[in-house]
């Protein structure tokens, strides 16, 4: 069975569901046995649930059109 | 299959103005068709899909409402064209069936406008990503309101009658050809989620306080939802919804109207159709039930107070909302028998479901805004689930740069066509900004140097990676000058082995996190513990993580390996992982629980 090291080396596709079956066979056959893997799988995916979900570097659609209206301003500036 | 005597469709033809498939029509009339004469008139008998409805014969009428004021009645969309937009719908929902029912009996037909038939193609496969410019880009076209509004129509049938094809797995038809695939490849769409506030047509006449469905409306929802206002270019159809909710949503003689309410709230916020869960949260209010209640169907029916049938039926029934479409999980309607329920009630869940994603898709297509305010708004964020293969900014269906046409023109020297570059991806590029600067002013003002640096050089630009990765490389490019001159020591080009690392924390996690901290509070954490990530985690964090690009993306875009990418993306993430864990370590488990091997 996989040690906890390799483990975390390979979870990375495993996260993604992107492992191929094998790999994905031999990862869950020691998160089945390792509760501290489990845990770091769980807490992984909320982490990645926060930050998907984070709106701490985004606009609003109020935002967004004076951006769009000052770069057209200079670009029109600058070609006339 | 039952059909029609071939001797009543001349009559027909020349009622309905287009050509019956008289192919079709060798079998005896039966009391099917006594019933259904609006299905004989659209296809002249009987198709297998509406005979395995017959148990519940008032959904079977209800749907024929909607077939014949939308499919065979011609205003401004030939039936032809109408067809083709069926098939157009039935290819981008993978349904063979529908896409055979609704062949031309010409093969020399043509497909019809391009343009519209990319519009129904987006709008089938993609609604939630349907925005005013495409209904501008439609105008611009040359195509008015009513011809939009009964593209929007024919998309929405198309979309119910692909629900109930997928659901029911019909037979084909005797005597239909087996289905030749016209596939979506031809057709561009747009990945993009734009926040644009709808409606997308021009205001109608109101619906007549005397007419039969304001007093539907009125009766039954305590209101006229803006969704049937919005569709007054054609009272008839909205008449037939209405008669199609009558028969469909109302009786009580199968399922109970809060059933139908939850499947048709539990289906809209599969579709992330705002509009819906906001009106029919406020009508299941009406009808006494509780608001927490409402949410937790709108959030996880599992979790909600009911039974273990109705957990079964709406698991079942949420796999036939319109999007995702690459879903592959099919609809058992044996488990549901093994519940308990009958074939009246599962025909009557599957018709309720149908007719929901009928009526989110116009609402997408019209873009109709909420009577009441929403109390879950959905946006791009829900497109995204945290994980899985459905983050379709990598679907393969965007490899296709959506932007090209759009870069063509601006290279060919209008400048104005760049205004729907920058605001496509401002966001994006001012998310990859302030997530690198950690400065939202600064990202204010990069924003427009990197669109003004892009516009001078979009000459250079050969397509050989998506517009969008390019213009993500030139903000990075932009960032990382300017955290050169702040901070000269630290190089994102640091291509030093990504060497392991050991997470410390290991306690289990809250089993709710969200409930721990509020959204503002989370935002906060995460965006600090973004902005303390090594500069070459972090920019790959907030690329994948943030922005949703795909790994073959952030790849291209840093100019980075594949698997250099994934590295320092895992890395990120446990490093992100270990500045969360203090705040969202369960409460009993305060103490180290389990150890590395």
């Amino acid at each position: 069975m996989l040690s906890c090291a390799e483990f975390l080396a390979e979870f990375g596709d495993y996260l993604e569901e992107a492992a191929s079956p094998e790999v994905r066979a031999r990862l869950e056959e020691h998160l089945h046995e390792c509760k501290t893997c489990r845990i770091i799988v769980d807490s992984t995916r909320k982490t990645i649930r926060f930050v998907t979900d984070c709106d701490s570097f985004t606009l609003t659609a109020e935002q967004v059109e004076p951006i769009v209206k000052d770069v057209m301003t200079r670009i029109r500036e600058k070609k006339n | 299959m039952a059909g029609a005597p071939a001797d009543s469709s001349g009559e027909l033809h020349e009622r309905v103005g287009r050509t019956i498939f008289m192919h079709r029509t060798s079998v005896a009339a039966d009391e099917q068709i006594v019933g259904f004469p609006g299905l004989v008139e659209a296809y002249g008998f009987i198709p297998n899909l509406f005979l395995l409805q017959k148990e519940l014969p008032r959904a079977v009428e209800g749907e024929q409402a909607l077939i014949r004021a939308i499919a065979v009645r011609e205003c401004r969309l030939s039936r032809q064209l109408k067809d083709s937009l069926f098939r157009t719908v039935a290819s981008a929902l993978h349904s063979d069936y529908c896409r055979a029912l609704h062949t031309s009996p010409h093969p020399k037909d043509g497909e019809g406008d391009p343009v519209l038939l990319a519009f129904a193609h987006k709008l089938a496969k993609r609604g939630p990503w349907i925005c005013k410019h495409d209904v501008v880009g439609l105008r611009a076209a040359g195509f008015d309101d009513s011809v939009i509004l009964e593209t929007v129509l024919a998309v929405a049938l198309g979309q119910m009658l692909c629900t109930l094809a997928n659901a029911l797995r019909p037979d084909l038809d005797e005597g239909l050809p087996a289905p030749v695939s016209i596939g979506p490849s031809g057709l561009t769409e747009t990945v993009d989620w734009v926040e644009t506030c709808g409606p997308y047509l021009q205001p109608c006449p109101p619906l007549p306080p005397n007419s039969r469905p304001h007093a539907f409306f009125e009766e039954q929802f305590g209101f006229v939802p803006k969704l049937f206002q919005d569709q007054m270019l054609r009272p008839d159809a909205v008449e037939a919804e209405s008669q199609a909710l009558a028969q469909i949503l109302i009786p009580e003689d199968q399922l109970s109207r809060i059933v139908k309410e939850n499947i048709v709230l539990l289906i809209s916020a599969a579709n992330l159709n705002t509009y819906f869960v906001a009106v029919h949260s406020q009508i299941l209010a009406t009808l006494g039930v509780p608001l927490e209640d409402t949410n937790q169907i709108v959030e996880d029916h599992r979790r909600a107070a009911i039974s273990p049938g109705e957990v079964a039926l709406f698991d079942e029934i949420r796999k036939l909302a319109c999007f995702p479409v690459t879903s592959e999980a099919r609809f058992e309607s044996a488990r549901l028998r093994e519940h308990g329920f009958s074939e009246p009630q599962i025909l009557e869940a599957l018709a309720m479901a149908a007719m929901t994603n009928f009526l989110n898709t116009i609402q997408a297509g019209l873009g109709s805004v909420p009577d009441f305010p929403p109390r879950r708004v959905f946006t791009r964020k829900d497109l995204y689930p945290s994980l899985g293969p459905s983050r379709l900014i990598s679907d393969a269906t965007s490899r296709e740069d959506p932007d090209a046409a759009f870069v063509v023109l601006v290279q060919g020297g209008n400048a104005d066509a760049f205004e729907e570059l920058v605001r496509r991806h401002s966001r994006r590029v001012f998310g990859t900004l302030a997530g690198l600067l950690g400065n939202l002013e600064d990202a204010r003002d990069l924003t427009q140097d990197v669109f003004l640096k892009a516009f001078e050089n979009i000459g250079r630009f050969q397509g050989r990676s998506k517009f969008s990765t390019w213009l993500i490389s030139i903000a990075i490019n932009t960032g990382t000058e300017l955290l050169r001159q702040r901070k000269p020591c630290e190089s994102l080009d640091q291509s030093g082995a990504d060497e392991e690392f050991r997470p410390r924390q290991i306690q289990s996690w809250a089993d709710n996190p969200e409930q721990v901290l509020g959204a503002s509070q989370r935002s906060q954490l995460v965006r600090e513990g973004v902005l303390r990530l090594p500069e070459k985690y972090r920019v790959v964090v907030l690329l994948r993580d943030i922005n949703q690009l795909s790994t073959e993306e952030v790849a291209a875009a840093l100019e980075l390996s594949i698997p250099a990418v994934k590295a320092r993306l895992l890395r990120g993430r446990l490093m992100l992982r270990e500045s969360l864990a203090p705040y969202f370590v369960a409460e009993e488990k305060r103490s180290p629980d389990a150890q590395l091997r």
